[in-house]
């Protein structure tokens, strides 16, 4: 079960290269595996923001490699977003990437964020904002909020979940039966 | 078998290029022994063909024909400017040149100095050179910086760079190098962005995974696949890889860029249309002579 107030961490990716510029699949497979330490060297931390800081080019296949992969393999998780973002070129190619291994990202710009890689099912667009309004938010919230039923805004939140936009954790509802909390990534 | 290649008297782009050796009895044949280019006087090679060249004439003498590159102009003409681009630095050094092989590098005497418009850089998986698209596009923001696109070039050139030589890796598989070039042509207008490998060509290692893992894919013709490897972007390696070419496309159709694609035996020219590379634009031609590898070239018209 996931605990709600453990940590997040940020790593700079820059770190984990050589240089500013990464490119290619195999420089992006040893990144992946020095960026795959850190995380490991913090089991509790729920929630990376990988700074892109210092990173001045990539590639896709770089991305796809390296920050998304690590997004996809620990899907539903751990959660995964980016700061220190701003190159439209590098959001690009991150975007391209995303897009490819179907894994959503979170860009982070202060208190806002952008979404790249694949979008939300059009049934489940809203409750993936409401939910990013806020910290955490479980679905009798959003269904109270849309006048749906408990069990349709739970299979939208789940949905969300399995295909990587939040993560959940287990707790105990008002009736004593298990509910989920669904946070945002970030 | 004696092959004799000759080139018109005029600027060689890759159509030119293509259809002197179409005119040859084909310089692979089994039959062929030795192969001859001739460059008359007042024939220019231009980059993208010069390295598609450079990959025939060294898979030639790598396959133990004897070739030739007879220039009729000498020094003074198309050989001083192939020199300048460093086409002799990478030319295996079995093949006859004529009148004679240049007495040095041009292109490393001026390597660092007066602004690079044109480059050949080698490509060897045993020996990654990991500078090089940074290199290669430092070397055309010298021509471009002033330009008012100019950071979203060089992130175009970059991913389109990286993104063609880390392809190259994945599917050269012989001794013979590949190459990467570009060019700036005069007044900043025209650039030409092409990478070529001698290695088994990208339909070779493509088709044998499509026919169990997307038999839709595999039952498309060679140049709707190819077309498809930019639209859509699809890889032997599973639906997740893949985004590399297409990545590649989908930053030149932002720069109007045309794309030129020649596999062992068939050549595909695809034009923008609608923002993306379409199947009914693109001219195919096949049963071309053979010719190894995977020869990719973008051609940017830039306003100015």
């Amino acid at each position: 079960m996931i605990r709600m107030n453990e940590g997040v961490r940020v790593i700079a990716l820059r770190d984990s290269m050589r240089r500013g510029e990464g490119w290619g699949r195999e420089q992006g497979r040893e990144v992946h595996q020095r960026l795959l330490r850190s995380v490991e060297e913090s089991p509790g931390v729920l929630i990376f923001m990988v700074s892109m800081k210092g990173v001045s080019r990539l590639d896709i296949s770089f991305a796809s490699e390296t920050v998304v992969e690590l997004a996809r393999r620990f899907r539903g998780t751990k959660g995964f977003c980016l700061i220190d973002l701003t190159d439209p070129d590098l959001i690009e190619n991150l975007d391209a990437a995303a897009e490819k291994k179907g894994q959503p990202m979170l860009v982070w710009h202060g208190r806002s964020a952008d979404l790249i890689g694949p979008e939300p099912s059009e049934g489940a667009r809203e409750a993936f904002g409401f939910a990013m309004a806020r910290p955490k938010t479980r679905a009798s919230e959003f269904a109270a909020h849309r006048g749906i039923s408990i069990a349709n805004a739970s299979m939208k939140f789940k949905q969300l979940w399995e295909q990587g936009f939040l993560l959940r954790r287990e707790s105990t509802a008002d009736t004593g039966g298990v509910e989920y909390v669904y946070q945002r990534i970030g | 078998m004696q092959c004799v290649i000759r080139f018109p008297a005029a600027w060689v782009d890759i159509s030119k290029f293509e259809r002197a050796m179409a005119n040859s009895c084909g310089p692979h044949d089994p039959a062929t022994y030795e192969v001859t280019f001739q460059f008359p006087v007042g024939c220019k090679v231009m980059v993208d063909a010069a390295i598609r060249l450079l990959s025939l004439a060294n898979q030639l003498a790598a396959t133990t024909r004897r070739v030739c590159l007879d220039f009729e102009e000498g020094e003074d003409g198309t050989m001083g400017y192939l020199n300048r681009m460093g086409f002799f630095d990478h030319l295996a050094t079995e093949i006859e040149v004529t009148p004679d092989w240049p007495a040095y590098s041009t292109a490393e005497l001026h390597r660092g100095g007066n602004r690079a418009l044109v480059e050949i850089a080698r490509i060897n998986k045993d020996a990654r050179d990991e500078d090089l698209p940074i290199r290669l596009t430092d070397a055309l923001m010298e021509s471009c910086w002033q330009r008012p696109d100019a950071a979203s070039l060089k992130g175009a050139a970059f991913t389109i760079f990286a993104e063609l030589i880390d392809n190259t890796f994945s599917h050269s598989q012989t001794q013979v190098d590949g190459y990467a070039a570009l060019q700036v042509y005069s007044g900043g207008n025209r650039l030409s962005v092409a990478v070529s490998d001698s290695g088994l060509g990208i339909m070779e290692t493509l088709r044998p995974s499509l026919r169990t893992e997307s038999p839709r894919l595999h039952n498309l013709s060679d140049m709707d696949l190819l077309v498809e490897i930019f639209r859509q972007g699809i890889s032997r390696h599973g639906a997740d890889r893949g985004c590399g070419l297409k990545g590649c496309a989908a930053k030149a159709i932002k720069f109007n860029a045309n794309l030129d694609v020649r596999l062992p035996g068939q050549r595909v020219l695809l034009t923008p249309a609608q923002g993306s590379y379409q199947p009914n634009t693109a001219h195919c031609y096949d049963g071309l002579p053979l010719l190894w590898g995977t020869h990719i070239a973008f051609t940017f018209g830039l306003n100015t």
